[in-house]
């Protein structure tokens, strides 16, 4: 659950990111959120993983108060988040598998698990004969789709996609936002940033528009297309 | 943290070490210089102390007694200076046997001795020698204070050089040694830098994905250790053979082993343990300081 009260960013350069922003996500939703370059969606992310701290508000994710959340605890919280980015960030020195595994390595995870659920998640998102590649030998959607299962891996409460169909072709972002799709409906909490309104508009949904810092918009809309 | 995790960490730091070995091979070399420099500065000055040292340990304080002062009471005076501080050696020189032993020094000028018949023209002496020639005037003085004394010998311009001269030493090496340290700790971690920053992706994602610092620092450190500790295995090695080399040329120079005296240039047998030491905690140490230190500005995400 990710829950927002009244809350403010302004960077030490005096931008005001974000403007008595409130907002509540909860369990099991799936969550677009769209709006300009430069609106504040980055930044809203940002705020979650606690990579920077409210000017003021409150914000609460998957139970964690994060004004009160110590630096040291800051891991624990990301280990409930799985988080997808436009650049897809796989280590180009590591095959699709041990970019997965990898995940579950840095958080001392039992072998035991992660040899079971590297494959398993390998079959999730369609890359099962892939285990061997390296990124660079894979397509935009293919390495998309590995950092979705990076994301999945450890199996947590709320995955956070910043534009993950930003340098994917159109035809395959459909099947990125199915993918995210499909694991919502497992119960994994998805809130997907992007501005690309075609997408928005075919798959429906909950949409959160941010315009200059603002909540504009915050409406559950039919799709065109399900 | 569980043994698999300590065990995937050590090799993760091993594996790392292998695929930025160029890196890791310059930071190796550089770890070997700064090593090697440190410690063969610090062997001159330990040899170079150990010179003084001798020098310094040759210089007497002769103390001439007034002619005609009995037995007890040179006895008493001996005591005496035994008993102050600072005193390494009292020696005591009775002018019957300075005068046989000057003679049989002099032997070729007998008709000189034969003028002067039995009259024994030298007086009693003590000589002393002390243990820290820089108190030499504190202890003269002391000296000064007893009975039956005629004059004190001291070569007081020639002690005070020697203080001054280690003194000035002392300084020099550890300015040296203090600034080679920093030196190669920059250098370090500049040239881990770079492959820190081949490697930032990899520290994001694992911050992204919840690894604790340590767990990100712990690889790092690994490498930069077992980096260090080859170089300096390298340094302990190189050092051995161009001392003990130096150290035979050295020994072949008898005149001057005579100025320096034979007993102050140190052997490598004799330091090799402490030099093994230093150089493989040295090395390990600044290696892994160094490493950990260039991570720093990527872990703070
Ligand atoms: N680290 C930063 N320091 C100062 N200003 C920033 C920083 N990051 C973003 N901003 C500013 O904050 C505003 C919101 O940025 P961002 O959240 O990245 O927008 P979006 O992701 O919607 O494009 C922009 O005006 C941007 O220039
Ligand atoms: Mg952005």
């Amino acid at each position: 659950m990710v829950e927002l009260n009244d809350v403010s960013v302004t960077y030490s350069s005096g931008v005001d990111a974000l403007e008595h922003v409130s907002l509540k996500i909860n369990d099991g939703d799936f969550a677009f959120v769209v709006g300009a370059s430069g609106a504040g969606k980055s930044t809203l992310i940002k705020l979650l993983l606690k990579e920077i701290e409210a000017t003021s508000g409150t914000v609460t994710v998957n139970g964690y108060q994060l004004n009160r959340l110590k630096k040291k605890k800051i891991p624990e919280l990301r280990r409930t988040i799985g988080i997808v980015f436009q650049d897809f960030r796989l280590i180009s020195s590591m095959t699709v598998y041990e970019n997965i595994a990898f995940v579950l390595r840095v958080i001392d995870a039992p072998k035991k698990l992660i040899k079971k659920r590297v494959p398993y998640v390998m079959g999730l998102v369609g890359l099962q004969d892939k285990a061997n590649s390296y990124p660079h030998e894979l397509s935009g959607g293919e390495m998309q789709r590995v950092a979705i299962a990076r994301a999945l891996v450890n199996d947590p409460q709320l995955i956070i996609a910043d534009e993950p169909t930003g340098n994917i072709d159109p035809e395959l972002s459909y099947e990125i936002v199915d993918l995210l799709k499909t694991i919502n409906r497992q119960g994994t909490t998805i809130l997907m940033v992007t501005h690309e309104h075609d997408l928005v508009r075919r798959f429906g949904g909950r949409i959160i528009s941010i315009t200059a810092g603002q909540i504009d918009f915050d409406e559950i809309m039919e799709g065109t297309d399900i | 943290m569980k043994l698999s995790g300590v065990h995937y960490l050590i090799e993760q730091g091993i594996e790392n070490l292998w695929k930025n070995r160029m890196m890791s091979f310059a930071s190796f070399c550089v770890l070997l210089v700064s090593l090697l420099l440190v410690g063969t500065s610090v062997l001159a000055y330990q040899n170079i102390a150990s010179i003084v040292g001798g020098v310094e340990s040759q210089n007497e304080i002769i103390i001439y007694m007034i002619d005609g002062t009995d037995a007890e009471s040179l006895n008493q005076t001996g005591n005496q200076i035994r008993h102050l501080p600072n005193i390494a050696d009292v020696r005591f020189y009775s002018k019957e046997e300075e005068y046989l032993a000057l003679k049989e020094r002099m032997a070729e000028y007998d008709v000189l001795f034969d003028a002067l018949g039995d009259d024994n023209p030298l007086v009693d002496s003590f000589r002393v020698k002390v243990q820290d020639i820089s108190q030499m005037s504190r202890t003269i003085s002391q000296i000064q204070e007893l009975d039956n004394i005629l004059k004190i010998n001291a070569p007081y311009e020639f002690v005070s050089f020697l203080t001054q001269l280690r003194t000035i030493l002392t300084w020099v090496m550890c300015a040296l040694i203090g600034a080679m340290v920093i030196v190669s700790m920059v250098i370090i971690s500049n040239t881990t830098r770079t492959s820190v920053y081949s490697r930032r992706e990899e520290i994001h994602i694992m911050k992204y994905v919840g690894a604790t610092d340590a767990f990100i620092r712990f690889p790092f450190f690994i490498e930069g250790m077992i980096t260090g500790f080859f170089a300096g295995c390298g340094a302990l090695v190189i050092t051995w053979l161009v001392y003990d080399a130096l150290v035979k040329i050295l020994e072949n120079q008898v005149t001057l082993l005579n100025i320096i005296g034979i007993g102050s240039i140190i052997h490598f047998n004799a330091v090799y343990l402490y030099a093994a030491a230093a150089y493989l905690l040295g090395g390990a140490l600044i290696g892994a300081l160094g490493s950990v230190f260039s991570i720093r500005r990527y872990i703070n995400v």
